[in-house]
């Protein structure tokens, strides 16, 4: 209808003049990012070395991306082996084509050298695996986005769901497991899945 | 005639966008202590709720409409699929457009992230589980109305009536703190809604699967009783951060203040 | 029961031996089977065929048998619907319901079907809601898997590895308001042969009901929490409603038929004692359970249970399914019919042959004048002669205690009724005395008592009438004759006022 949009353009006409500076920075518009990727999300983090990088960064290369925290002493230490675990099970080609990212809950405490502590206490391979930390409102807006439930408690522990999620080259969640007891079958046929290109 | 009547939606418009150049009303509450349903950790200790500003209406359409409108990309043909379900407004007109019957309804089937942005938009963000449980305790008289089976009744009440009539407009009876709406009109988001930690088959309370649960098993829920907070607790459960439903709208908290989650 | 039934009852029961024998380890003709441990044996292997879309019936009816001999994939599709019906004339309540109905609509599969189950959450609604079902293995029964919010849907699959009749309900906190508010139904699971056929199969299911209103007070009525808690519900009905299963809603069948209710119980709360008012159940799965009991009168239905009862239809009426304890029934609506139409047989059941007096301890041979009287009084012959002889036997049972059978009374005690000018002064005085009784002061043939006589109330006007007639024509009294009907005025009159003594 001609009046609707002639609505519109006086909408356009009132974005122009009234916007405000706050307003999120747009997406990537060159190579638009899927609407389905997780990456829409601006999320600005800081590895184990210190070094600040986006979340989108990581585009490119399928990555098994999972939150935890460095003082974990029950289920986080047996993702992160459920992880390496996965990734050994890969073909030796594909071992290479994968990344890792680790996300802490605990922005806090968790600095990049307790982050490193963590790296050399499971013997990760850095140029792969990435241990990172944001701010306490992405912690919560990347939990969301993931699907992992997570609560502090008062003397510091968190409770959380146990989640491995695998995201493809372009950050749409392909699979998902809770498993960390035995290797996860659906799991490594999906990075299969993923890394020759076909959809899950 | 056409061009009249394209003034007089400009004006609409316009006015809608003025509207929202007036700050929202927010409240002072001081905060305390208090016994939340969920309690911090197993042992189930009472609380002490910082002071927090909350918003004393929810978000109404309106109101939405003005931010969307500024921000763009949260129109509902433009947001990311991931950030919003495909339901997302789908109760307004066009996707920036809203009908005059629905101003002041409370604004629904928004997701928790479009929830988040409005909120950051006024220098807020989503109140935690706490901040909501603790102004919602209150009714017109008192601080804590949790164990008068009349206000439990109540508030039961609505949850048995269906929802297929219209919503009302925000700015019903204010409760002691001054706040509106906390009841009988939509279910809100929360800041930790994935912080509620309560298993979808919610009769395994105690189920000690710790590999579930990092941590020692999942949430207890104390005051088994009190049906009316843990229908809210279910409810937002149920829900994913990109879920919009019917009947799901949100209020905001300013920033700086309430207990961390 | 009948030849034929008991040919089919063995038959039946072969079949199940069969099937128990099965897991053991190989039978011919038996699915494949090995000695597996408990619920495995239901394991038929893969589904085979194209999947099959289940069709759901609503309340009180029943799907048909699968009629199936191999594993299928069956397609559930389930809507939970919150909508506002009436549970009682002129009172309504906001249901929350599985595929629009209370109980939600049965589902029908076969042993080792594996099933793909949609729950869909209608967008109007305000709730979250999932399902457990109770035929489920696994964690929740489903429930874990099928938390849905509204406007969405949730899917899993499973295995019917157990054969039976099972509850399905709502899981979701506070998971007894769901289920109070309607939130449940019945999952029948058939075994790999099938059930024996019969002609009727209707599905009934009781609940309890809280709202904060009374009982069948008016008006919209909201769910009641703390009667909830305190399990003292409002209403206890079958199907949701009073009157879901009476008047032209009433189950029917005919005279000579089998028929079978699947009878569950969603509570939340209560245990049913389930009856068929004039039916024995020839046949009982209690709780839904694999061996059948026989000749059964009340089968004791769990919250959260099933049976499976069958009995054969002998003679015509309205047969009253109830909960037997029995207050359920009459003052909270746990009633409902079942209609059987068709030729009497009077040599099952009569009707009621004779309506004749029963006089009970008074029946004796010593009063057989009493008898006769009354019946002569029936049938308009009543004659002084039948009165006196009446009133004769009447008198030495009631009066002669304190009068003497003579009618002399005790000096200074009980007046005299012999030759007595009280009597002679006003013939019709005794009626008064018998009815009223007599306090204080007479003068009786010159002397005076002052006693208390107690009004005769035990006694009605017929022996009121004999009496007086006889003592009227006793030891010189005047005579005469009273009749019943005199007595019955002056009963219907107003009390004297209290006379002085003359």
């Amino acid at each position: 209808m001609i009046r609707h949009k002639l609505m519109r353009a006086v909408a356009f006409l009132l974005v122009l003049l009234g916007t405000s500076a706050f307003a999120l920075p747009p997406a990537t518009q060159s190579n638009k990012l899927p609407s389905d990727s997780i990456y829409q999300l601006n999320l600005h983090l800081v590895d184990q070395g210190g070094k600040a990088f986006e979340l989108r960064s990581l585009r490119g290369e399928p990555v098994f991306i999972a939150m935890f925290y460095a003082s974990c002493k029950y289920t986080c230490p047996l993702i992160i082996e459920e992880i390496k675990r996965t990734v050994q099970a890969l073909d030796e080609a594909d071992r290479n084509r994968v990344r890792v990212l680790l996300v802490s809950f605990d922005p806090a405490r968790d600095t990049p050298a307790a982050l490193t502590a963590v790296s050399v206490e499971h013997h990760v391979n850095l140029a792969h695996w990435t241990l990172a930390r944001t701010d306490p409102t992405g912690v919560r807006k990347l939990a969301a986005i993931l699907g992992v439930q997570y609560r502090a408690m008062t003397n510091g522990d968190f409770n959380h769901s146990t989640m491995i999620t695998l995201l493809d080259q372009e950050g749409r969640i392909a699979a998902k497991s809770d498993k960390t007891s035995a290797l996860d079958s659906e799991l490594i046929a999906a990075v299969g899945r993923t890394l020759a290109g076909q959809n899950p | 005639m056409p061009w009249l009547r394209l003034l007089g939606n400009l004006w609409l418009v316009l006015a809608i966008g003025a509207g929202h150049a007036v700050a929202a009303d927010y409240k002072q509450i001081a905060g305390g202590h208090f016994a939340s349903v969920l309690p911090a950790d197993e042992k189930a200790a009472d609380m002490q709720v910082a002071p927090y500003e909350l918003r004393v209406t929810p978000v109404s359409n309106a109101e939405f409409l003005a931010f969307v409108t500024k921000s763009t990309e949260w129109q509902r043909d433009r947001i990311a699929r991931v950030f919003a379900d495909a339901q997302y407004l789908s109760h307004w007109i066009t996707s920036d457009g809203i009908d005059r019957a629905q101003r002041d309804q409370p604004v629904t089937h928004v997701s928790w992230f479009a929830a988040q942005a409005f909120c950051e938009s006024e220098g807020a963000r989503l109140p935690t589980w706490l901040e909501w449980e603790f102004a919602a305790a209150a009714d017109t008289a008192r601080k804590d109305a949790r164990a008068d089976p009349a206000w439990r009744e109540q508030i039961l009440s609505w949850y048995s009536r269906p929802s297929n009539s219209a919503l009302a407009a925000v700015g019903g009876p204010a409760n002691v703190y001054g706040i509106r709406d906390l009841h009988g009109l939509v279910w809100e988001w929360v800041d930790d809604f994935n912080a509620l930690l309560v298993s979808t088959d919610s009769r395994d309370q105690n189920d000690p699967d710790r590999l579930k649960f990092c941590g020692a098993g999942a949430m207890s829920l104390r005051d088994l009783n009190n049906y009316a907070v843990l229908m809210r607790i279910a409810m937002l459960s149920s829900l994913k951060a990109a879920d919009t439903t019917a009947n799901v709208g949100f209020r905001c908290t300013k920033i700086g203040a309430g207990e961390k989650s | 029961m009948k030849p034929a039934m008991r040919l089919f009852s063995s038959l039946a029961a072969m079949s199940f031996a069969f099937t128990l024998a099965g897991c053991g380890g190989g039978i011919s003709g038996a699915q494949a089977m090995t000695s597996a441990e408990g619920s495995q044996h239901g394991d038929f292997g893969p589904p085979q065929g194209e999947p099959i879309h289940a069709v759901l019936t609503s309340p009180p009816h029943v799907p048909p048998p699968t009629h199936r001999k191999a594993p299928a994939k069956v397609i559930v599709d389930l809507e939970v619907i919150e909508k506002e019906m009436p549970i009682s004339e002129g009172v309504t309540y906001t249901f929350w319901t599985f595929g629009g109905t209370v109980p939600g609509s049965f589902i029908r599969i076969r042993q080792g079907d594996t099933v793909e189950f949609h729950l869909k959450n209608n967008p109007n609604n305000k709730m979250p809601h999932n399902i457990d079902l109770h035929g489920v293995t696994g964690p929740g029964g489903g429930a874990a898997s099928s938390f849905t919010a509204p406007g969405h849907e949730s899917q899993f699959t499973f295995k019917a590895l157990n054969q039976g009749i099972y509850v399905y309900h709502c899981a979701t906190a506070p998971v007894g308001m769901h289920v109070a508010n309607g939130m449940y139904g019945l999952i029948l699971i058939e075994p790999p042969e099938g059930l024996p056929a019969v002609d009727h199969e209707y599905y009934v299911m009781q609940g309890d009901f809280y709202t904060t209103g009374k009982y069948r007070e008016k008006g919209a009525q909201p769910f009641d929490m703390e009667k909830a808690i305190d399990e003292k519900p409002t209403y206890v009905l079958f199907n949701g409603a009073e009157g879901a299963l009476t008047g032209d809603k009433a189950l029917s069948a005919k005279t000579n038929e089998t028929v079978r209710l699947f009878v569950g119980n969603g509570g939340p709360n209560l245990v049913s004692s389930f009856h068929v008012i004039g039916e024995i159940f020839d046949r009982v799965q209690q709780e839904g359970g694999t061996h059948p009991q026989e000749n059964v009168q009340t089968t004791l239905i769990p919250a959260g249970g099933a049976a499976i009862v069958q009995f054969h239809t002998e003679v015509p009426g309205s047969y009253v399914l109830v909960d037997h304890s029995i207050f359920r029934a009459f003052n909270k609506g746990a009633l409902a019919i079942l209609k059987v139409d068709g030729a009497e047989n009077k040599a099952i059941y009569s009707g009621k042959e004779v309506d004749s007096v029963y006089l009970g301890d008074r029946a004796g041979p010593n009063l057989a004048a009493v008898s006769h009287a009354t019946s002569a009084a029936a049938s308009g012959k009543l004659t002084k002669e039948d009165q006196v002889k009446a009133g004769a036997q009447l008198f030495s049972g009631t009066c002669s205690v304190c009068h003497q059978a003579n009618g002399a009374g005790l000096a200074g005690v009980f007046p005299p009724l012999a030759k007595s000018d009280l009597i002679a002064a006003d013939p019709k005085r005794p009626i008064q005395i018998l009815l009223r009784g007599l306090n204080g002061k007479v003068t009786v043939n010159g002397k005076d008592y002052n006693s208390v006589m107690p009004p005769m109330s035990q006694l009605n006007d017929d022996e009121v009438a004999n009496i007086v007639t006889y003592v009227l024509n006793s030891w010189d009294n005047p005579g005469g004759q009273v009749t019943a009907e005199e007595v019955a005025k002056v009963r219907a009159a107003p009390a004297p006022a209290p006379a002085a003594g003359h």
